[in-house]
């Protein structure tokens, strides 16, 4: 006999905000990291951004799931390509994150003072710009159910707005950053230099990525 | 006993089991949407279901039983020898039970229409040789099994596609859907009453014209329309789905000014020296009222909308599932009972004519088959199929069904034997297209045509050697 029940594949949607919620304990993780920097020995780092790896992992293996588990029969309301591209730059922000851990237990940070405050309030817009970006992710449920029109498109658009308009303050904070270290930067050994400058970049990168996030999800929609 | 008693005992009896087997496996094509959704409890999605396939069994049954009963091959040519027919037939039915059986134990996708029309081709074939089958009835019946699905896709696309210009993309979606819903009543109901009256009904004897039957449609139709729209608007129906809490400013005209802001830029770019300028400091203006009244718009409250969308396309859904059940029990019933009648019609008669009727009581003991397979299993089905199609949400399975339900009761009036489910899936697949689904497993078009490919030979194989089993029993 033939089931119409056949005809309904495993949705992958639910697992994409699944990934992007693993995604999110990466995020967490770092946050706490960077919240308590100045109290922490050099130990407690590693054991955290240990923690930070495994959860990489972990997000790696729910990315691999999703992609073994989207057959070429699989008809979705978006394009295949559209997803895995939406899938695998979810992914990247958790990469990001773990980069930005690992530089901080390559070796103690110099002149830690001077530059904390930056750091810590360009971590931060940093890390607004990923909550923005992952609020868009949740609200696929919303926009599977108006069929990515209507309102809810609208209210997306406006939320890719605001991941935009995050991602530029997070650049105004990093271009701060980066003039204090070029003007204090003197006295700075040249791997600490360097650290403290990648350290920036990487950071950056993670608004930078929830930016493409946010615009690719924007791509789906249909707007008038 | 005489030969042909117990000829007539088995025959009824097969039949019986077919229908039983109809009713417990394919009903929940038609309910379990609704079960799905939570539109209709168990309990009441069972009954509406045995009312409404008995009644499409009932009214409009007659017309595919009797191409089945005559029309697939030449009865013609066994004027002669009438026991070979009635065996022929009977092995047709034993056949297609046994091969059903066979594919369900290995859970392959079968469908009952193309089993017995497979199975009658194949009795027709190796005993009256290639002249006995009506090969161009015969092309007609695989045409309609191609054209259905893709007519029963169209349809559903179709309607999806207006619930989503008029509701989904609208700026107030649960208003746009109370005022929608008299005309998509409209709509069901006369689509339903003239794909029922369009040739008259023959158990009735009620002989109508087209003008007719559309006037009669129109008529119904029309009140529906005005019974929606009475207790819509009066908020008899769905009193509970307050209107939104006001914002200051209605979204629109936040779209409005960012469609002027769009045009504005277009400007900017385009123009040099002092427009440019101008433009300029207008676009920094618009843009700041437009960012002040987006925050005074309340955008956010309002996605809840789709959910009490959901909520009044319940009532349609029901609408359409019972149009489902009906339309199926119209054109399933010819697949236990065709065959049966055709028997009984040799028996009593010692001829088959291209005239004989299908007898009424013979569809109401088909339509009694379905319901008793409805009762006995076809529940449980109805509840394992509801669970897994939770995706079919009110407004999809409102569309999906219709188109379906459409497209089967016509062909049921045409007298041509369609798969229902393959017309479930098309329309489906039409709602999939409009991006309504979330996922649609595509193998299962895979499954379609090979049980296309593997069903009719395998029945027609199965068939004749039922054939020759009981030709080694009864003529001897």
């Amino acid at each position: 006999m033939i089931n119409i029940a056949r005809l309904f594949g495993k949705s992958p949607f639910a697992p994409l905000q699944n990934h992007m919620q693993k995604v999110a304990l990466c995020m967490k993780k770092l946050s706490a990291l960077f919240e308590s920097l100045h109290k922490m020995d050099a130990d407690k780092i590693e054991k955290l951004v240990t923690d930070l790896s495994q959860l990489e992992h972990e997000a790696d293996l729910t990315k691999n799931d999703i992609r073994n588990h989207l057959p070429k029969s699989l008809f979705l309301p978006i394009d295949r390509a559209h997803f895995l591209e939406i899938l695998s730059i979810q992914d990247s922000i958790a990469d990001e994150a773990e980069a930005v851990g690992i530089l901080l237990t390559l070796r103690p940070l110099e002149e830690f003072d001077n530059f904390h405050a930056g750091i810590l309030a360009l971590y931060e817009k940093n890390a607004e710009a990923f909550l923005s970006a992952k609020k868009i992710i949740e609200e696929i449920d919303e926009l599977l159910e108006s069929s990515f029109g209507g309102i809810e498109a609208e209210k997306v658009k406006a939320m890719v707005e605001q991941t935009a308009f995050m991602e530029h303050e997070a650049d105004k904070m990093k271009r701060k950053f980066m003039k204090n270290l070029f003007a204090k930067g003197d006295s700075l050994s040249v791997p600490a230099f360097y650290l403290w400058a990648k350290l920036a970049e990487n950071i950056g990168a993670i608004s930078h990525i929830s930016e493409r996030l946010a615009n690719r999800i924007r791509m789906i929609l249909e707007l008038k | 006993m005489e030969v042909e008693t117990v000829l007539k005992i088995l025959t009824l009896l097969i039949g019986f089991y077919m229908a039983w087997n109809i009713g417990a496996n394919d009903v929940s094509n038609a309910m379990g949407t609704s079960v799905g959704s939570g539109a209709l409890t168990l309990r009441r999605a069972v009954i509406l279901a045995a009312i409404l396939e008995f009644s499409g069994a009932y009214f409009v049954g007659a017309n595919v039983s009797e191409t089945v009963q005559h029309g697939l091959i030449d009865t013609s040519l066994f004027v002669s020898q009438p026991l070979v027919l009635i065996l022929g037939m009977c092995g047709a039915l034993f056949g297609t039970g046994i091969w059903l059986q066979i594919a369900s134990y290995f859970g392959w996708p079968v469908s009952t229409t193309h089993a017995i029309v497979g199975a009658i081709i194949g009795f027709g074939w190796a005993i009256g040789g290639v002249d006995a089958v009506r090969w161009s009835e015969i092309g007609t019946i695989v045409s309609s099994w191609i054209i259905s699905p893709l007519i029963a896709g169209v349809i559903s696309f179709i309607i999806f596609s207006i619930l989503q210009k008029k509701i989904l993309f609208a700026l107030d979606p649960s208003e746009a859907t109370r005022k929608l819903l008299p005309y998509l009543v409209f709509i069901v109901l006369a689509t339903f009453t003239l794909s029922l009256l369009f040739n008259g009904l023959k158990n009735l004897h009620l002989v109508l014209s087209f003008h007719k039957a559309l006037l009669i449609a129109f008529l119904v139709g029309g009140l529906g329309f005005v019974i929606a729209h009475f207790l819509v608007r009066r908020r008899i129906l769905f009193p509970e789905l307050s209107p939104i809490p006001p914002s200051r400013h209605l979204p629109q005209t936040v779209i409005s000014l960012e469609k002027a802001m769009k045009h504005l830029q277009r400007v900017h770019v385009a123009s040099f020296d002092q427009t440019h300028e101008k433009v300029g400091k207008l676009l920094n203006e618009v843009q700041e009222l437009s960012l002040t009244l987006k925050k005074e718009t309340s955008f956010v409250e309002r996605t809840s909308e789709y959910r009490s969308v959901e909520k009044m396309f319940i009532f349609l859904q029901i609408l359409s599932a019972c149009f489902v059940a009906f339309a199926h029990g119209a054109n399933d019933v010819a697949n236990a009972i065709g065959p049966v009648s055709a028997v009984l019609d040799i028996i009593d008669q010692g001829v088959l004519t291209q005239a004989s009727p299908v007898p009424t009581w013979l569809l109401a003991f088909g339509g009694i088959g379905i319901v008793v397979g409805l009762a006995t299993w076809g529940w449980r089905v109805i509840e394992t199929v509801g669970k897994k199609i939770t995706e079919l949400t009110p407004t999809r399975g409102f569309s999906a069904e219709f188109g379906a339900a459409t497209t089967i009761l016509i062909a049921s009036k045409l007298g041509l034997p369609i798969s229902t489910t393959h017309c479930l899936v098309g329309a489906v697949l039409g709602v999939g297209l409009a991006r309504g689904m979330r996922a649609i497993n595509l193998n299962m078009i895979r499954d379609i045509i090979l049980s296309w490919v593997i069903t009719i030979p395998a029945s027609a194989i199965v068939s004749i050697i039922a054939f020759y089993i009981l030709k080694a029993i009864f003529i001897r």
